[in-house]
């Protein structure tokens, strides 16, 4: 794996986790507000560049070596979500997280 | 008969297993079309656009919007702590239907995996099940 590799699956992976993120907040807003609009647009973009990014990685790398990044969402989206949406996050739903990002990383590596 | 049918898709735990059904109905299609797709020169071949020919492909296309505009729903009601975890039980769906519909192997340390999948979505939906008989 090359440095350039490196970044453009961290990029990829950061880009889909915002993406999330935004369309959650987007759609907590009035569907009708200036600030749904634009938070729905980033959430879309940034979904749309992190999916033709990794589009252009499958070329490069087998999907069972990209998956277990994919994984890690489960595990950093929930974190995110309450620090920066202020979301509850307990302990049991941190460890199920833990577990479903766990499970898919020995899927992959199988 | 209508207002029940009305309540059920407004509710956001049934879009919730929609949106799972779709993406794992949507990963079969795309398989399969993905495999009829006739080969094109390599230099254009990487981009799957050759797909495009085939209805599977295009079904496979659908069922991924309809899958997205349920977790827009989903995203409006569940907080992401619990909605996205949960959506991870395409992770045990897709291997399921692709081990039923495309006959692939699966292979023992896989089934583990996927059981660790399962375990952690359950650990998340047995708290959010109680919260729901209370309501």
């Amino acid at each position: 794996m090359t440095p350039v590799s490196a970044l453009l699956i961290f990029v990829a992976l950061i880009l889909y986790i915002l993406g999330q993120l935004f369309l959650k907040h987007a759609m907590e807003d009035d569907l009708g507000s200036a600030r749904f609009k634009k938070n729905f647009a980033v959430g879309l973009s940034t979904m749309t560049v992190s999916f033709f990014i990794t589009l252009g990685l499958l070329q490069h790398f087998e999907l069972s070596y990209l998956y277990p990044f994919q994984g890690l969402s489960v595990v950093i989206i929930s974190l995110l979500a309450a620090a920066i949406l202020r979301e509850k996050l307990t302990p049991r739903l941190f460890i199920g997280a833990a577990l479903i990002s766990a499970g898919v990383v020995l899927v992959s590596l199988s | 008969m209508i207002q029940k049918t009305k309540k059920l898709l407004l509710n956001p735990w049934f879009q919730l297993v929609l949106s799972v059904l779709f993406v794992t109905t949507s990963e079969v299609f795309l398989k399969r079309g993905a495999v009829e797709a006739p080969r094109l020169p390599d230099e254009v071949n990487w981009t799957g656009v050759s797909g495009l020919a085939l209805p599977d492909v295009w079904y496979g296309i659908l069922f991924v919007i309809a899958s997205f505009i349920s977790w827009l729903y989903v995203l409006r009601f569940i907080p992401l702590t619990i909605a996205y975890p949960l959506s991870n039980v395409v992770h045990v769906l897709v291997p399921l239907a692709s081990w039923f519909f495309l006959n692939e192997h699966i292979s023992v340390q896989r089934w583990s995996g996927i059981a660790l999948v399962l375990l952690g979505v359950l650990i998340v939906a047995k708290p959010v099940a109680r919260m729901e008989e209370n309501l």
